[in-house]
């Protein structure tokens, strides 16, 4: 006689009423109001650059395109990683999910040692602050509202990987790290837009 | 047990297995887009040729990690309709926020510096 092993069911939940794991619901409402959120800040950003006001700086003289590249490669890789963390999770796997987390926080801080180099030499070389012009105000706000999302990103990572060690996270848990997953996987879907309509099209 | 109902119960976890090499793959893929990206803001083509292009390239990369990264693909299709519902209200509002703004009347009545051509397309 074969017992049958008890497997688990990451996708869909039968005790709900919509089958989907409340949690999971929970985090994609909050997802699609952050699109929103984000969706004004962009739309401000282009509508500035619409009419630009006398003296605003040319923006293609300010960014620095392989820089950016770089980030968006960077965080790129993380949502690889965070992806592979899910996938580790949901086999019961915490040793990979670990190193997943771990090689997700490392690209992370890279994103935001990127960002936070980025910003520190436009104010001291390129003197463009969040007061001194439009243009300056509505990419420091997008930018680093971005950014600010990152590093809560990376904390609950952290957490994560911590509460990891305490022998309390397990394959049935595997929902709170898809939860942190769908949050990681936003915040780079959200760089994908920025990256184009920030500073791609100002060099064509 | 029978051998049918073991691998039934199996099943969840059979697709799985081929999801690491499905995850490079696809992460892959979006790092070649995004060096397609760079090298495409430097071609000598029209702007609205570049401009359609840019983001035919971001809507693919979007949507490879929100179906593949972000388990759309596998989850219950109401993911995809929350999801999509505050994506397509973001898209209006900006859209609708750049044509109210793009139109001749809404220029200021001072001096501006040119605006870019990329704002211009995008209005």
């Amino acid at each position: 006689m074969t017992t049958a092993v008890a497997t688990i069911d990451h996708h869909h939940d039968p005790t709900t009423t919509t089958g989907i794991p409340n949690k999971k619901l929970l985090m994609w409402a909050f997802l699609a109001s952050d699109c929103m959120f984000f969706g004004c800040l962009i739309s401000t950003h282009l509508i500035y650059r619409l009419h630009p006001p006398p003296g605003t700086p040319p923006a293609r003289e300010v960014f620095s395109i392989e820089l950016t590249s770089f980030s968006t490669f960077i965080l790129l890789m993380s949502s690889l990683m965070m992806a592979l963390a899910v996938n580790a999770i949901q086999k019961g796997n915490l040793k990979s999910l670990r190193w997943s987390l771990l090689t997700t926080i490392f690209f992370g801080c890279i994103f935001l040692g990127c960002q936070v180099f980025e910003f520190t030499n436009f104010v001291h070389e390129k003197h463009l602050t969040i007061t001194n012009s439009i243009l300056g105000t509505t990419f420091f706000t997008l930018t680093g509202t971005h950014g600010l999302h990152v590093l809560i990103g990376v904390i609950w990572l952290t957490g994560m990987l911590i509460y990891s060690f305490t022998g309390r996270l397990q394959e049935k848990d595997a929902i709170d790290v898809e939860m942190m997953g769908l949050y990681w996987h936003f915040v780079d879907i959200v760089w994908i837009v920025i990256f184009t309509a920030v500073y791609l099209l100002e060099y064509i | 047990m029978s051998a049918p109902a073991t691998a039934a119960a199996q099943l969840p976890h059979a697709p799985e297995k081929s999801k690491f090499g499905l995850f490079v793959q696809i992460a892959m893929v979006l790092a070649v887009i995004t060096g397609l990206e760079l090298v495409t803001v430097y071609l000598p083509f029209a702007a609205w040729l570049l401009f359609t292009i840019l983001v035919v390239l971001s809507a693919v990369k979007f949507l490879f990690v929100i179906f593949v990264f972000m388990h759309l693909k596998w989850d219950k299709i109401f993911c995809t309709i929350l999801f999509f519902i505050g994506l397509t209200l973001a898209g209006g509002t900006m859209w609708a926020l750049l044509k109210l703004f793009g139109a001749e009347a809404s220029r200021p009545v001072t001096t501006m510096a040119e605006p870019p051509a990329a704002a211009v397309l995008v209005a």
